[in-house]
């Protein structure tokens, strides 16, 4: 039975949506085939024009004016989107694709002591890049997101005057050049005399997490009906139990969205870690000494060698640096899922 | 049922009430009596400053940064604005019921009843008893009772402001203010409020902010009527008997509004 009424359409109107939809890739398609045209000149200048004019006589047949307004919306928006989405699918092709050659067990644990530019792929690996990402993140994370969602809850809860330098500042430290971060740490590197270590790396990803998980969070933080607030200090709560019991419950996933965003900030920065870390080739699980390796400066590191081993092994650790992401978001994704509470059956 | 979770209602009165939002004075003078175990109900046109008042009597309207005021507000002859008066004290005391439904999102149907204990610190003996006589002095109980465990914003509109009623009640409130509690609701759901109110008075002092005349005079005992001329602060007009503001009002700008006349 039938029960979208408004979605039937006619005969001939189904026989002018296939026309619409072929004519113009199938005049493509002669083009690139036959003319020997170019693919992009194929699909811009002769697909594009045709399929432009063919879907606007076809909207201007069903309802004039109106009808060419929202053929060609819909047309530009499916066409851009799907471009887009080409565009993205085909550089996570090519990491999947290439980086799959490189992929073993060894090569997810081992790490590269032994290996030199031309060292066959059957030896060494990343492991310690991937401990050296797991450790500098989880620095730049421990000391970024709780201060982050600090500022956050100062730019929302308080009436403070400082707010608005606050947040002005936060904003134009969100546009900082990554590589002037890590310059930033050098510099006081060299006045210090502090050495290379994961803790310097952490400290020049640290100003590019802080702005975004501020902003975030704040953002999460505003979205809270200040109805809740009022409830809650109506009922005698305190400030504080205010906020950790009712209010930041409710912005939860908010800011978890922060972390995630975050984490994604700072995750494949390579600039600034080149600066203040370096490259290490063997296993360095102490984050206060000595220069550590990580997943981007490993990519960087390999992928500028003309030997194509060591291509190899960048695209490999690209590949692992992906599904590294890939797990960091899911986990926080279960994991800032709202509480389901459970749903009763209907009982009488 | 109602144990030792039954109070003692206290009598709130205002001294010359003043309230000011930055330079502009909203009210002026209010002086009103709430009498233990009375319910009253305020009424006006909208923006005579009824709500703002009664958000002066459990100081949540100094929560507003444009804030000011001046008088006293005396809960059983103790000056609630007094230096060495704690607002959270005040706020334990003196109940509230906004006029949107805003049950905590985060918190099942039973968290939400026991959240009021939790937020200010206080000890909860016998959950289970605290959750049930709550639910039922609100009378909603039979409706929520198999599905405590729900989410708070799986009821209804009219479900959600019960329990808003019940969780202030958890509290066990000297006084009770609500603020156009039944604006939002269907008029069945009106109508159990309004039961509940009628419950409620024998162990509590309510104030119920209403835009409904009928509703005033169904749930009410005494009645204040509030008017705000044009640029000038709210005062209040007429305070009296429910039956005797509305039959036979001695203020002709009473007669007008009670009858429908304007506002």
């Amino acid at each position: 039975m039938n029960r979208k009424p408004w979605a039937q359409s006619s005969a001939t109107f189904k026989v002018q949506l296939a026309l619409v939809s072929t004519i113009p890739v199938a005049i493509g398609a002669l083009f690139v085939i036959l003319g020997g045209f170019d693919f992009s000149i194929g699909l811009i200048g002769v697909f594009l024009p045709i399929q432009v004019i063919v879907v606007g006589v076809f909207g201007w047949l069903k309802a004039k004016k109106r009808g060419l307004g929202d053929a060609l919306l819909i047309f530009f928006t499916t066409f851009f989107s799907t471009l887009v989405l080409v565009l993205l699918l085909s550089v996570l092709g090519s990491v999947i694709f290439e980086g799959f050659k490189a992929l073993s067990p060894h090569f997810i644990y081992e790490n590269n002591r032994y290996v030199g530019t031309t060292t066959s792929l059957e030896y060494g690996g990343v492991g310690h890049a991937i401990l050296g990402t797991i450790l500098i993140v989880l620095l730049t994370t421990v000391a970024a997101v709780p201060l982050g969602i600090a500022m956050a809850v100062y730019l929302t809860q308080s009436q403070s005057k400082m707010r608005g330098v606050v947040r002005t500042v936060t904003q134009s430290l969100a546009g900082l050049p990554s590589v002037v971060a890590g310059l930033f740490i050098l510099a006081v590197m060299q006045f210090t005399h502090l050495e290379r270590s994961g803790l310097t790396g952490a400290l020049a990803l640290f100003p590019l997490m802080l702005p975004t998980v501020a902003r975030v969070a704040e953002e999460s933080l505003r979205l809270v009906p200040a109805d809740l607030r009022m409830a809650a200090l109506a009922l005698g709560a305190p400030n504080y139990k205010a906020f950790f019991q009712v209010i930041l419950p409710a912005a939860k996933s908010g800011i978890v969205t922060a972390l995630l965003l975050g984490l994604a900030r700072i995750v494949g920065e390579t600039a600034p870690l080149i600066l203040t870390t370096n490259m290490n080739n063997t296993t360095n699980l102490n984050p206060f000494s000595g220069p550590m390796a990580s997943l981007p400066t490993y990519v960087y590191n390999f992928l500028g060698s003309s030997y194509s081993s060591s291509q190899q092994r960048a695209w490999g650790a690209a590949l692992v640096l992906l599904i590294f992401v890939g797990i960091l978001f899911g986990t926080a994704r279960i994991l800032g899922r709202k509480k389901s509470l459970k749903t009763s059956k209907k009982a009488k | 049922m109602m144990n030792s979770t039954t109070a003692s209602a206290s009598t709130l009165s205002t001294e010359d009430i003043s309230v000011w939002f930055g330079e502009r004075q909203v009210l002026q003078d209010i002086n009103l009596v709430f009498p233990a175990n009375q319910v009253t109900a305020l009424i006006g046109p909208s923006g005579c400053g009824k709500s703002t008042f009664l958000r002066t009597l459990n100081r949540m309207h100094e929560l507003i940064p444009s804030a000011g005021l001046a008088g006293r507000v005396l809960l059983d002859g103790q000056d609630i604005y007094e230096p060495s008066v704690d607002a959270v004290d005040v706020r334990i005391k003196v109940g509230m019921v906004f006029q949107k439904p805003n049950p905590f999102p985060t918190m099942s149907i039973r968290e939400n009843i026991l959240s009021g204990l939790k937020l200010s610190g206080r000890k909860i003996t016998d959950a289970d008893d605290l959750v049930e006589t709550s639910l039922r002095r609100a009378s909603i109980w039979n409706e929520v009772k198999d599905r405590l465990g729900d989410q708070a914003l799986s009821l209804s509109g009219g479900q959600q402001q019960r329990l808003c009623i019940a969780r202030s009640l958890a509290m066990n409130p000297e006084v009770l203010l609500m603020d156009e509690p039944c604006s939002a609701l269907d008029p069945g759901s009106t109508r159990r409020i309004e039961e509940t109110i009628q419950e409620l008075s024998a162990s509590m002092t309510i104030v119920i902010v209403t835009h409904n005349m009928q509703q005033a005079q169904r749930v009410s005992d005494q009645t204040a009527f509030f008017l705000a001329d044009e640029n000038t602060p709210g005062v209040v007009v007429e305070f009296g008997r429910t039956e005797d503001l509305f039959n036979t009002p001695i203020d002709p700008r009473t007669n007008d509004y009670v009858n429908g006349h304007f506002g």
